[in-house]
């Protein structure tokens, strides 16, 4: 499946590109495509291309923040979770988010 | 960019003698501010208590990423640390903490290219090789080869 995401934690230092990776990396081995942006305090990096969202079939949220921007994924498929469950078991959340859509 | 502008021998301490998370922090953060990066060590410590309590910092695979960022930073660095006993953190995977990672970023640093380095040093601690090659260095230089890797 295509897989866009969005990243954020509280201080925009750390959490934020340690799930982005994990997100990147679990995707690629279970071989689906997938972008992932990053919100840090570094400002919005990798940003999510409209031909990535529309072309996309969910979009993953890993964030303890507000993210900003989330207005683009009006009527997507959206998953929201915090930044410590993208770090801890991207495969898994991968593996269900397929499974429950059925693709 | 190079991470050997980041990561200093001299705020690496691979024999550290806390035996507990605050213990841990004081040490890291002693060494942060003898290495002139700090303006005030105590103060700098509050903010890092304030980040701990926002959520946990243990990444998992026996290494936790504690930060604060704060305007009692002089120069956003990072100090590192391993307590070879391993210590009791908050963690997503339930195991004790040897390799810490303190990450100290000044509060106006908001573009800044020590911060770019910092979060690459965050992106490569999610493979959990390059952690498990973490916690088992035995030199300053080794913990600087492993970030630098591809």
């Amino acid at each position: 499946m295509k897989i866009v995401g969005v990243a954020a934690c509280t201080s925009g230092i750390a959490h934020t590109y340690i799930a982005k990776e994990k997100l990147l990396s679990a995707a690629k081995e279970l071989g689906h495509e997938i972008q992932v942006e990053t919100q840090g305090t570094i400002g919005t990096e990798d940003a999510l291309t409209e031909k990535n969202i529309k072309e996309a079939d969910i979009v993953i949220i890993a964030a303890d923040i507000k993210i900003s921007g989330k207005e683009r994924f009006h009527g997507k498929k959206i998953v929201e979770v915090p930044t410590h469950v993208v770090i801890k078991s991207p495969k898994a959340l991968i593996n269900k988010i397929q499974a429950d859509l059925g693709l | 960019m190079n991470l050997a502008e980041i990561i200093k021998s001299d705020r690496i301490k691979l024999n550290m003698t806390a035996t507990s998370k605050d213990e841990a922090l004081k040490e890291l953060t002693d060494l942060l501010y003898e290495s002139g990066a700090l303006s005030n060590k105590e103060s700098f410590l509050e903010d890092v208590d304030f980040r701990e309590k926002a959520g946990i910092t243990g990444i998992g695979n026996g290494i936790a990423i504690p930060h604060g960022k704060s305007k009692f930073v002089k120069d956003t660095s990072v100090a590192i640390g391993l307590v070879k006993k391993g210590i009791k953190w908050d963690t997503i995977d339930d195991l004790p903490v040897k390799l810490i990672v303190l990450f100290a970023v000044n509060e106006n640093d908001k573009t800044g290219m020590h911060v770019r380095l910092l979060s690459k040093m965050a992106r490569k601690m999610a493979n959990e090789e390059v952690c498990q090659r973490l916690v088992q260095a035995s030199s300053p230089d080794e913990i600087l080869q492993i970030f630098s890797g591809e």
